[in-house]
């Protein structure tokens, strides 16, 4: 299943092409980011709908909103934690109160910046914009959703938060998967775990929920690009059914879809859950493989987390 | 100063891009762009003005320095590695996970490190914060920070320099690395903050231009500070992005470089080059 590979910032950066050709008001916003969000070509292409601000992502916020007031969509992408947690007030208030149908990109996300540190790293970008009342938060977990995520996005009217990762990303799906805001995907299923990813790391879950089948666990496993809004539905029909959850992401635990999912059963229908993710710490450096070992991430550690949350009660 | 102290720090810094290629040898990419333009200022700094000693990396009475562009970060390691803070083996660890040289500072990962940069806009604020407690303790210890040219657009900064001058921290002292380049292209064309000297001469600060590939000029000029009494003083430091490596100098694509192997071959060339070319001065000077 798993095969090619694709760089997620070329394929944001096509699809916003794409999509600019179509729909005049679509403008980009830069903070010394648009080339390596993957919009380098988009100054040329589209001179008049390219704006540089320089290093001022917090200003660029503020200018975003105010574009959107006249009736533009505009974009901006640049190194996740730039565009959430340092203008967090100015998403929070310019965006989000006022509903500006703004469309904020933070790419490298996770820990996809994986040499450059915890200034760099963004493992608490869900949770900080999904309080936002109004806000969209996209996750995409392959290079064909996030494609489809910015045309989805882009035809959503409001404010949407969509977060992609840096190293080439395996395909997992075929051109016409069907894709909805808001609406996983379910690309399995089973009856032993629910086994819910998110973004980056869904491709790891992809390659646990194999291992975990030749084990004889019988996984089904959803893909939550979408975290917010969540997909009630399909979250809670897994707690009715299977009881067992555990929940992939390369966030934080706290305030992540582990976290949201936690919030909806415990109210709803309480099911047994683990949340695999990186707990209340400031994250190392090294090479991005490595780095994800160290927290859990890689799919035979996923695959004896679940093992282990099955058999110990 | 005597002739042969500034030849001598001419090969510290020399030693200082050495340890910078060292890093990008084991870590194989690097912001090496701003390093190297800052390669002067840093070797001024820790060879000459910054009172400071390695073994005592936490003595409450140092001098600090806040390197407030962060993903400058090599240059730092090469000069605190050079000035025996630590091993310089742990240079051969760049990349590798958990090493203590991470793509930005960390203070709780290396000594000598002041603060947790890599976010640009952050370092002016906190070293002004770190020279008000100095004051409030009536030390004499100053306060030095090195931002670039591109960090600049970010409005922190304003605030922090308009503050700096209220409080009237004649102690610290900015360095700003006007290599002229961010990542999108000449600084100028992004977001222009030029004339820099007026602006920061509007906000309250003593400010010089200098040449800042130059040792005698950068300590001088530091030696004057404070350029008025009871401001702030900012240099602004004219540099070339890249220096030291001919096939990069200037170029906006060697913000972040993933080195070829034909390239750290030149650019091993081009510092043996350099080298030569003290050998030479020194034997003229010795004449
Ligand atoms: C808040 C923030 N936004 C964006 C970045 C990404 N970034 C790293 S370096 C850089 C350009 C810096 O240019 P300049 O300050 O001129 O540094 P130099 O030329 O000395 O490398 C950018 C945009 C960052 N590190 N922090
Ligand atoms: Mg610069």
């Amino acid at each position: 299943m798993i095969n090619e590979l694709k760089d997620p910032r070329k394929v944001f950066g096509e699809a916003v092409m794409e999509a600019a050709l179509e729909n005049q008001n679509i403008v980009v916003l830069s903070a010394d980011s648009s080339s390596g969000s993957g919009l380098g070509n988009f100054p040329a292409k589209f001179p008049d709908r390219h704006f540089e601000f320089g290093i001022m992502e917090q200003g660029v916020i503020g200018f975003a909103c105010g574009l959107a007031t006249t009736g533009k969509i505009p974009v901006f992408a640049a190194i996740a934690p730039f565009v959430t947690a340092r203008p967090y007030e100015m998403f929070r208030n310019d965006l989000g109160y006022m509903n500006q149908n703004v469309k904020v990109v933070g790419r490298c996300a996770g820990l996809t910046y994986d040499q450059l540190g915890s200034t760099h790293h963004s493992l608490d970008d869900v949770a900080i914009i999904r309080t936002i009342p109004g806000v969209t938060v996209i996750n995409p977990g392959d290079p064909v959703t996030i494609g489809k995520a910015v045309h989805a996005m882009l035809n959503h009217l409001g404010p949407c938060y969509m977060k992609i990762g840096n190293p080439p990303m395996p395909v997992l799906y075929p051109d016409d998967i069907e894709f909805r805001l808001g609406k996983g995907i379910v690309i399995q299923d089973g009856h032993d775990v629910a086994l819910i990813a998110t973004g980056t790391v869904l491709s790891k879950a992809v390659v646990a929920a194999r291992l975990l089948e030749e084990a004889g666990v019988s996984v089904r496993l959803i893909d939550m690009h979408t975290i917010k809004p969540l997909d009630h539905d399909l979250i809670l029909s897994a707690a009715r059914e299977i009881g067992k959850i555990v929940t992939v992401e390369e966030h934080f635990l706290a305030g992540g879809l582990g976290s949201a999912i936690a919030e909806l059963c415990s109210q709803e229908y309480p099911a047994k859950m683990k949340m695999i993710g990186i707990d209340d710490l400031y994250a190392s450096n090294g090479p991005y493989e490595q780095l994800i070992g160290k927290y859990g991430l890689q799919p035979d550690q996923i695959k004896e987390t679940v093992i282990h949350f099955l058999t110990n009660k | 100063m005597g002739k042969n102290e500034i030849l001598n720090l001419e090969y510290t810094a020399l030693n200082l891009r050495r340890n910078i290629l060292r890093l990008i040898r084991a870590g194989e990419s690097g912001h090496v762009g701003g390093a190297l333009s800052s390669v002067e200022i840093l070797t001024a700094l820790y060879f000459n003005l910054l009172k400071i000693d390695p073994k005592k990396p936490d003595w409450p009475q140092r001098d600090r320095f806040v390197l407030s562009a962060g993903h400058k970060c090599l240059v730092l390691y090469a000069a605190l590695a050079e000035r025996g803070f630590f091993d310089k083996s742990v240079l051969d660890t760049y990349g590798a996970l958990d090493s203590r040289v991470p793509g930005h500072p960390n203070m709780h990962k290396l000594p000598g490190v002041e603060t947790n940069t890599g976010a640009l806009g952050h370092g002016l604020s906190i070293a002004g914060g770190m020279s008000l407690g100095l004051k409030l303790d009536k030390s004499d210890s100053k306060v030095f920070v090195v931002m670039g040219d591109g960090e600049l657009a970010e409005g922190s900064n304003w605030e922090a320099a308009s503050a700096a001058a209220m409080h009237k921290l004649d102690k610290l002292i900015v360095f700003v690395d006007r290599n002229k380049l961010q990542i999108s292209g000449p600084t100028v064309e992004v977001m222009s903050y030029e004339p820099l000297e007026e602006r920061w001469r509007s906000f309250g600060w003593g400010v010089r231009t200098i040449d800042g590939h130059n040792l005698e000029t950068i300590i001088d000029t530091v030696n004057q500070t404070p350029f008025t009494k009871g401001k702030p003083s900012v240099i602004i430091a004219d540099t070339l992005k890249s220096k030291g490596l001919s096939f990069a100098e200037g170029k906006v694509s060697y913000h972040y470089w993933k080195a070829k192997p034909q390239e750290l071959e030149q650019a091993e060339k081009d510092l043996d080059v350099m080298e030569k070319l003290l050998k030479t001065k020194m034997e003229e000077i010795e004449l």
